[in-house]
Parts: C-alpha cells; structure tokens; sequence
C-alpha cells in the first residue's frame, strides 16, 4: 500500500490545521538543531585553522599597541589595522637567549577609496627569515615572492597571476593561501621591499600620515619560535624585562581569548538547542496526547473493525513519523537556506573565526538532524501509542470515558 | 472566494517583490560608496535589482487584479525575470573583489534566496491557474 493511501497518511491530511501546527513545529526544531551543529562547528573548525596557521610561540608588539582597539584580532586574524616600533627592537630581541628563529612583519591598511582595489590589510614580512607565512604559500603556488608580488588570502577574488592595485601600485598575485576562516582570508602578504613601497606611494598620495615614524626603519610586530629546550614562559619573561618599550605575548594566550569567546557562543547555542528540542517534544507530546483523547472514539470503533492493538499503536506512530519526517525534512531545507548563503553575515556578526564544513559533514549532519526530528517524533507519541492500545472499546462507545 | 483563492498566489508574490525591491535598497544594500565618492561596481547590481524588483511588483499586480489569461500569463512571466534577478549579482553584473564585504555577505545571498522563492511561487501559481484552466475544458 502506497504511504498518501495509507490511514496514518489520512489522518494527518484530513487534520490540516492541527498538522501544519505540529509540522510548523518540526521545522522550527529541526531547523534549529542543523543551525546550532554547523555554527558550532565551524566555530571550532576556525580556532583549529587559526591555531594550526600561527606558528609562532611569542609575539613582540610596541607597549602602545596593547591599548588599540581592537588589537588581538589585528595581530591574530589579521583584522585592519597598524602600529609600528623602530626595527632596532628586531636585533634586540634576536639577541636574547633561547630564540630559535625571530622574523619581523610590518603592518598597512588599504583604503576604501579608488586607489585601492579593496580595503584590506597589507602585511609586509620577510620572506627569508619567515616561518609562519611561507609553509601556507608552498601549499598554494610555490617559488620565491618577488618585488610587487603578493600572497592573497583564500577569500580574495582574485587569481593567481591577476593583479591587484594598493595606492596605485599594480602588484601581481603570486600565490593565493588556504582558509582559515578569519580576517587572514582576506589579507594580502608581500615582502618588506614592496610594503615600503606601497607606504611611500600611499604618502605621496596623502592618505596616511606617519609623523615622525620611519616606515624604512619600522615594524609592526616580531613573531618568535623558541628554541627546544626553554620554556616559552621564561623567554617571554626574559623579554618583557629586557627589551623595553614593548609587550611580549604567548601566541596560545591569546588565541585563550577567542577559544573561551568560542565556548562561551557554543554553551549558548548547545543552551538554546536543548531548550527547543525540549519545548519541542513537550508541545508535540501535548498535542498528540490531545489528539488521542479527541480520537478514542475513533480508534475504539477501528477496534471493533477488527484492526489489532498493534495496528491502533501503528497509526499514531506511523502520524507523528510522518509529520516529524516531513517536518525534519522542510526544517533541514529552511537551516541550510540560511546557513549556506548567509555565512558571511553569521560569521561578521559573531566575530570568531568561522570555518564552514564541507558537504560531506553537513550531509552528516543534516542526517543526524532528521535522526533527532524523527527520535522526538517517536518518544512524543509513544506515550499515546501505548495507551490507545489498551483502550477498551466498550467503555468508550458507551461514552463512560 | 474561488477568485479570491486563486489570487493569493499572486498576493505572495507581490509581498516577496516588495521585500525585494525595498529590501535592496533599505535592509541588504550593497557597499557604500568609496571616501571619494566613487561607487563600486555593487552598486550597479543593487541598482539592476531594484528595477527588476518594481517590474516584478507591477507582475504581481497585474497576476491580482487581471483577468484569469493575463494573470497566468503573467505568472509564467515571473518566473524567467526571477531567475534574471537571481543571476544579476556577481554573475551578470560582478561585485566587489573580496567576499567578505556586505555585497558578497548579505545583498548576494539574499537576492538569491527571495528571487528563488519567487520563481517557485510565480511556478506554482501558474501550474495551479494552468491547471484550473485545462480542468474547466
């Protein structure tokens, strides 16, 4: 027998208001747990990719940097935004004991006007000595980064070999890097030559003003790989005292920051499932309750027909599959309808790194969603299944009930 | 009440064009223009959808007050300048070059999401008016 002949069917159709109720419902629940998995997901996928992508135990940064706005996500996500200290500070800290490797990088912002192609950050960094942005380049293109070339984050859109205009430089697009779900996506990273010269135009061109700062003699911050054998803590220490005018910070502290703001948005939103998975299976199980009480009459008469207690349990399962599959269903089209076009606004208004995962999780996930739909559909009505199969028929056609 | 029945498909439609239309301009614009007063090509898309966006509205109209032909045939009218809609950002008219910016995170998604919705429920109407046409021959 084909399902839309079946009874269960019937009944779920010749009821539209009560079932549009409960699929309404469904939707929302469903909707609300593929929303909730793949925010959180992402979520902890763009710490890992942050965490993987700064391979940097200690970064050094001028003391008056610390009071920017905004300052954890210009150094760690690569958000606009600069500051500079004189490249003496370089040496200094290459001086110290237990360093393994030291590079340098020198922070610009492009402009929102028509010199440049976009507004974004510029980081200018030494390919020689660099160990935290090559590893990510070898991986897209390859080969040594020339004057006027330049890295573009994976969320660019431009390709390899395009070019790309900052205060009115032409630079060619050497290599694009992989995602990593932050504000790096969107960067651009060139040598120390080219960043000097990009300043200087953007002098030229009177769209920034650097005082007394020497760009020639300047940097934004210097990434630090401790040697094996000391402890970060007593290097970090041993630079915060002797190298002054500057603050040393242990890149894993900072990233504490976005992961406790990560768990802190996880708790919220695993909270905020729970609660409507909850409400769901409260209301769905009130509501078939109703139903069953309103219908025993109905099912008693069935029962006289002939139909065994199984077959009367059968019906109201076989219902509330229908309407929490259908639900389930309508309620995974509806979350990936928001989430997949609108991942770029979720992930500006959270404001943590944010990973989308690839088909084959959210397939998963989307099957583990209709699991959960059909699962809540089954224990609201297993209650009513069960006490309509013990109903007894002459009680209820005799109107005692 | 039977007109008035067959009408709501249009009624929806001319909510979604509204939404559209207004929402372009007012809820999911696409990037301010430059510090010098330039735009970016965005706003030519946002532009290209707002036209759509009022010739849509006026579809939907013509689908609520027009007779039972006009409004089919308007209905089947939506569908193609739907899907024109949908395609106008980053396809027929490119925006801007990094997808983070409000063009690419918010105008985009939505104009294809709401033309979607359109050219399924301009779809439907005129299956369902098509359909009442045929039965009643």
């Amino acid at each position: 027998m084909k399902l839309t002949e079946s009874l269960s069917f019937r009944n779920v159709k010749g009821r539209p208001a009560r079932s549009a109720v409960l699929l309404i419902l469904t939707v929302i629940m469903t909707a609300a747990v593929v929303c909730g998995i793949m925010t959180v997901s992402s979520l902890r996928a763009g710490l890992g990719a942050l965490e993987a992508r700064l391979g940097a135990d200690i970064m050094v940064v001028p003391a008056s940097a610390v009071s920017k706005k905004n300052f954890e996500n210009i150094v760690l996500q690569g958000s606009m935004g600069y500051f500079y200290m004189d490249s003496s500070y370089y040496d200094k800290v290459a001086e110290r004991e237990g360093i393994e490797k030291v590079s340098p990088q020198l922070f610009l912002a492009s402009a929102s006007a028509g010199c440049c192609s976009v507004p974004l950050q510029i980081i200018g960094y030494d390919p020689e000595t660099d160990f935290t942005v090559s590893p990510w380049i070898k991986k897209s293109a390859g080969g040594t980064l020339g004057d006027y070339d330049v890295v573009v984050g994976n969320d660019l859109s431009v390709f390899v070999g395009g070019t790309i205009t900052f205060y009115g430089v032409e630079c060619k697009v050497a290599a694009k890097l992989d995602k990593t779900g932050t504000d790096l996506d969107t960067a651009v990273y060139t040598n120390m030559n080219t960043i000097k010269k990009l300043i200087a135009s953007s002098i030229e061109m009177g769209m920034n003003d650097f005082r007394d700062i020497d760009p020639d003699h300047s940097v934004s911050c210097i990434l630090i790989k401790v040697a094996d054998g000391y402890p970060v803590d007593e290097v970090l220490n041993d630079l915060n005292l002797h190298v002054r005018r500057t603050k040393s910070f242990r890149t894993k502290d900072m990233i504490s920051g976005v992961s406790d703001s990560l768990s802190g948005v996880s708790v919220m939103i695993g909270v905020l499932m729970c609660a409507v998975i909850i409400l769901g299976i409260v209301i769905l199980f009130l509501a078939f309750t109703m139903s069953v009480n309103e219908r025993k009459k109905e099912f008693a008469v069935l029962r006289i027909t002939g139909a065994s207690r199984k077959k009367l349990s059968g019906i109201v399962m076989s219902e509330a599959l229908i309407i929490a599959l259908s639900g389930g269903v309508i309620g995974t089209a509806v979350a990936l309808l928001i989430m997949l076009p609108f991942n770029g606004i979720i992930e500006e208004s959270i404001g943590l790194p944010f990973l989308m995962p690839d088909a084959l999780m959210i397939a998963v996930m989307c099957a583990a969603a209709l699991a959960v739909s059909a699962a809540c559909g089954a224990a609201a009505a297993a209650y009513s299944a069960r006490r309509i199969s013990r109903i007894d028929t002459g009680v209820i056609l005799r109107g005692d009930n | 009440m039977k007109k008035l029945r067959s009408r709501a498909g249009g009624a929806v439609l001319l909510i979604m064009s509204i939404i559209l239309t207004c929402g372009v301009k007012l809820i999911f614009p696409a990037c301010p223009a430059h510090d010098d007063g330039t735009y970016m090509s965005c706003h030519w898309a946002e532009q290209a959808v707002f036209g759509i966006g009022i010739a849509l509205c006026v579809i939907s109209l013509i689908i609520i007050i027009g007779g039972e032909k006009t409004a089919a045939g308007a209905s089947l009218a939506a569908i193609p300048l739907a899907c024109i809609t949908a395609l106008m950002p980053e396809f027929l008219i490119s925006l801007c070059k990094m997808p983070t910016m409000h063009c690419h995170t918010a105008m985009r998604p939505a104009v294809i999401v709401i033309s979607a919705l359109i050219a399924a429920a301009a779809a439907v109407n005129s299956a369902v008016m098509l359909r009442k046409r045929d039965n009643r021959k």
